[in-house]
């Protein structure tokens, strides 16, 4: 094989992504990508390697899809190994935890994996035809003879990331978009603020990739309709910070972060993922339009909102992801859109603005057309903070939103610029019923833990059970992470990869924000964002909270009384 | 055929009830307690009588706070009761570490305790008796057809390139490689290379013992004795959060273990590289042990996957189950 040839190679791009894979640093990891990029001979080729890296088979903005399941390739790999799924290749799947890489090592150890392949060297260009080829084959058949004929032909490394590439999701490398944004920002020696900028823009890797390598970024305009990802907070034990005589803060509402993009006598609004959610609710179109509002970009909270009162979350989630709602569900529960921050007006993208000459346009707009916003109060010191979180609390909001006057809207960033306030919700005594071998903590500790409630009553002579609850990776010290590691190792009763399934037997205080119906979980109710308030060794099991304790939580938060606006205003809702 | 059972309850060793032997029992129950090996996985709480084991695997013992009874057993020496004859052959797992081949009036039976093959290469190697077996009882820790071990050179050599890689870089390359076994595997690599080591305190007098048994181990000392500039650093994960080992500032990674062949494990433990060294016998060699030995009965414990080896065994034509619950090892 000729040097070039592995140059433009898919062996070539799925060895770096190995690479990449079992490297610890991201800053590496990132230079590792930029190398591979600069090392390829053309833009054609990049952008394969960009598209394959971080979008699948297809770019993210065509449509195509290749509609093959995980199992049906699965079972493609069984057939070509001519290995019993059920019995040996599940075993394997659950042992390693992934498909792909239980597929790769099979095909690098079992003797017909070995026998059936001669490797060859691929161009990304020719893979990137064959996947094109695939998904304009009908017949189920024809896709799995034309995916074995592939592999006849690949290494097993090869043959792990073809089967990522085309699930169209991560490769699994701890490689994700934002980091492939810092390799195309390093291979092309630009400043990073810029393709990311670019990026949100585009939506397009590939594009982004184009742009940076013919020095066009700066020609990247931006466009109603496409929505800009959210500026979030982080929480405030997270950020060491005591002075807080640059914030603002506002108070934080129990409802759904929305942006509505209004141009040209049409609306679109967006959830946190980005997602169109017009069509769920029609009256804010209808509200935004019949109020005059042209050319805007707001960033704002959707909540039910009825009597001058903002009701519970709950009460919103009857209307999400409900499309063309009936005129009941409308009646009886109305939302409004209370804007707290403006990211474009006109030709004008104004993220770049300060914080404080945001609110100065919002405010003009709000006067202006009558639009809902939130107010926004200054704050000092940690004591004028809990105040006003106390306020809000007895507002019945969630908490308080803290933003730094004199940033930038950090779009796609979680940083120190904004910092929520919330209280937990309440506790619960839990039990241990996972461990999960944890991100981030040192040492192969386990440190997320799946906590279960007792299912069944606390009578007399009935052994409980438990079903699971809520999954928790913090709020414990390391003494009581270490302790928790070495207790578990004498109640392991099943090992499914890098879960522990475990005796219950360790009882866990559980704090968490809110308590959520979840009618796909055994449960039906899960807990956000639980974590280890104690351990408590004085418990048993026969101690644990039942579902009943679940159920009475979420009522009680659901008729939780609330203040009325009128006292310490938290918002303007100005009437037409 | 010899009849037994497992020690249910205490702990997973196997008794030989009509013989009164337990093998890696915890607890003697009047019997005569044969250990495999050192790790603690395997050897007893308490103990009635004098156990028996061979002569490294008590020495190993000692190291590590043994205080009970103990009677040595050289490899190969049959050692007589007045109903059966127990000969110990090497396991090729760590030093010291011992097959238990039992015979008597009802027929023999071979216990690999944790065995390696081809063997470790600081154990004594690995060996089989030459008669015919009965019943073989043989651990599958890594029973899967994914766990294929790559040969002793490749991964000796990942070794030494890691560490000499990221000394010149001015890093220390940390191993994670278990006290007893592993982390001498670890040691005679970086010896041949001679590469200076730091080695965990509780695994300094273990490397003492393996150095009586003759296995060069190169320069080593002691976690707690000063600096570890310039030194390659081995010790177990668990004491990668200790104060001496944190404020090594500029430190690069490496697990070593036969889990380390799965990725997951790089997303749970931080670490720079897989080394994926097993003590302990691969899913295809097992066959071919099996295939070599043909034993009437085989046996496969100490396995998340008991069933899947049987399979295998099963359709090569042997006459296979499993064994008792899934219980796994300390060390790996
Ligand atoms: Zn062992």
């Amino acid at each position: 094989m000729s040097e070039s040839d592995y140059i433009v190679s898919f062996k070539h791009f799925a060895e770096t992504a190995q690479l990449i894979a079992d490297t610890r640093s991201n800053s590496e990891k990132a230079e590792i990508c930029a190398y591979y990029l600069k090392s390829l001979p053309d833009s054609a080729n990049q952008k394969l390697a960009v598209r394959f890296f971080g979008e699948g088979a297809f770019a993210a903005i065509e449509k195509k899809r290749l509609s093959i399941g995980h199992k049906t390739i699965a079972e493609a790999a069984c057939a070509f190994l001519e290995l019993d799924y059920d019995y040996v290749f599940r075993a394997c799947k659950t042992a390693t935890g992934s498909s792909s890489e239980a597929i790769e090592k099979l095909m690098e150890a079992w003797p017909i994996g070995i026998q059936k392949r001669s490797p060859e060297l691929h161009s990304l260009s020719e893979i990137a035809a064959f996947f094109v080829h695939l998904a304009d084959i009908k017949s189920k058949e024809e896709k799995l003879r034309e995916l074995h004929r592939l592999w006849s032909t690949l290494t097993p490394v090869e043959i792990k990331y073809a089967i990522r590439v085309m699930h169209q999701y991560s490769l699994r490398i701890g490689f994700e978009e934002k980091s492939i944004l810092r390799a195309i920002a390093s291979a092309f020696s630009q400043p990073l603020e810029d393709i990311r900028y670019a990026h949100m823009l585009t939506g397009s890797l590939e594009k982004t990739l184009e742009r940076s390598g013919k020095d066009t970024l700066q020609e990247v305009q931006f466009s109603f309709f496409k929505p800009l990802a959210f500026m979030l907070a982080s929480p405030l034990h997270t950020v060491q910070i005591t002075d807080f005589s640059g914030f603002i803060c506002e108070e934080k509402f129990d409802g759904m972060r929305c942006q509505a993009h209004i141009a040209d006598g049409k609306v679109e609004l967006f959830s946190r993922d980005l997602n169109p959610i017009t069509e769920s609710f029609p009256e804010l179109q209808s509200f935004f339009l019949n109020r005059g509002l042209d050319q805007l970009i707001l960033d704002g909270e959707i909540i039910v909102f009825k009597d001058d009162e903002i009701l519970p979350f709950q009460l919103l989630q009857k209307r999400m992801g409900v499309k063309k709602p009936t005129k009941a569900l409308l009646d009886e529960f109305p939302v409004a859109f209370i804007a707290y921050d403006i990211l474009a007006e006109g030709k004008e993208l104004l993220i770049k603005k300060t914080l404080s000459e945001r609110k100065l346009y919002l405010e003009t707009v709000s006067v202006t057309h009558k639009l809902p916003i939130s107010l926004s109060y200054s704050v000092q010191t940690l004591d004028d903070v809990k105040s006003r979180f106390d306020i809000a609390r007895e507002h019945g909001n969630e908490g308080l939103m803290l933003k730094r006057t004199d940033s930038s809207y950090e779009f796609g960033q979680r940083g120190n610029q904004w910092i929520k306030v919330k209280e937990p919700a309440g506790s619960l005594d839990t039990v241990l019923l996972y461990a999960h071998a944890g991100s981030g903590k040192r040492g192969g500790y386990y440190s997320d833990f799946t906590l279960g409630i007792r299912a069944n009553h606390h009578k007399k002579n009935e052994e409980p059970y438990f079903v699971p609850i809520g999954k928790a990776y913090g709020g414990y010290t390391d003494d009581e992470l270490r302790w928790l590691n070495k207790e578990i190792r004498g109640i392991i009763l099943d090992r499914f990869g890098p879960t522990l399934g475990l005796k219950p037997q360790i009882v866990i205080e559980l704090e968490f924000e809110e308590v959520q119906l979840n009618k796909r979980t055994k449960a039906g109710y899960t807990l956000r964002l639980p974590r280890f308030k104690a351990i408590r060794h004085d418990l048993s099991i026969y101690d644990v909270d039942n579902l009943d304790d679940v159920k009475k939580l979420y009522e009680a938060q659901l008729h939780r009384k609330r203040l009325k606006n009128f006292v310490e205003p938290f918002l303007i809702f100005p009437t037409a | 055929m010899i009849q037994f059972e497992l020690e249910h309850a205490h702990g997973h060793g196997i008794v030989l009830p009509e013989l009164k032997i337990g093998l890696d029992t915890r607890f003697s129950q009047h019997l005569i307690q044969v250990i495999s090996h050192a790790h603690a996985d395997h050897v007893p709480h308490k103990t009635k009588r004098p156990i028996l084991a061979s002569p490294a695997t008590i020495d190993l013992m000692i190291a590590r706070g043994f205080k009970g009874d103990y009677e040595k057993l050289d490899f190969y020496t049959p050692f007589e009761t007045d109903v059966a004859r127990i000969t110990l052959f090497p396991a090729g797992h760590i030093l010291g570490s011992a097959q238990i081949f039992i015979e008597s009036e009802k027929g023999n039976l071979l216990y690999t305790g944790d065995f390696k093959y081809p063997a470790s290469p600081v154990s004594e190697g690995c060996f089989f008796p030459e008669k015919p077996i009965d019943i073989f009882i043989a651990e599958a820790t890594f029973g899967l057809p994914i766990y294929k071990w790559k040969p002793q050179e490749f991964l000796d050599k990942s070794i030494v390139d890691f560490a000499k890689k990221h000394l010149n870089n001015g890093y220390t390359p940390i191993f994670l490689a278990y006290n007893l076994g592993k982390g001498q595997e670890v040691m005679h690599a970086l010896a041949k290379a001679e590469i200076p080591m730091t080695i965990h305190d509780a695994g300094f007098e273990l490397c003492k013992v393996y150095e009586q048994y003759g296995f060069h181990l190169g320069n080593y000392k002691k976690l707690g004795d000063s600096s570890h500039q310039g030194r390659a650093l081995i010790i177990p994960s668990n004491a990668l959060d200790s104060g001496s080992v944190q404020k090594i500032s500029k430190q690069k990674v490496a697990y070593v273990s036969g889990w380390a062949a799965l990725e997951a494990r790089r997303q749970q433990m931080i670490i720079d590289a897989r080394i994926p060294l097993s003590d302990h016998i691969d899913f295809y060699e097992l066959l071919r042990v099996v295939e070599q030995l043909k034993p009437k009965k085989t046996y496969i414990t100490h396995s998340p996957n008991p069933d899947m080896v049987c399979y295998f065994l099963q359709k090569n034509g042997f006459d296979a189950q499993p064994l008792g619950e899934h219980e796994r090892g300390e060390d790996s």
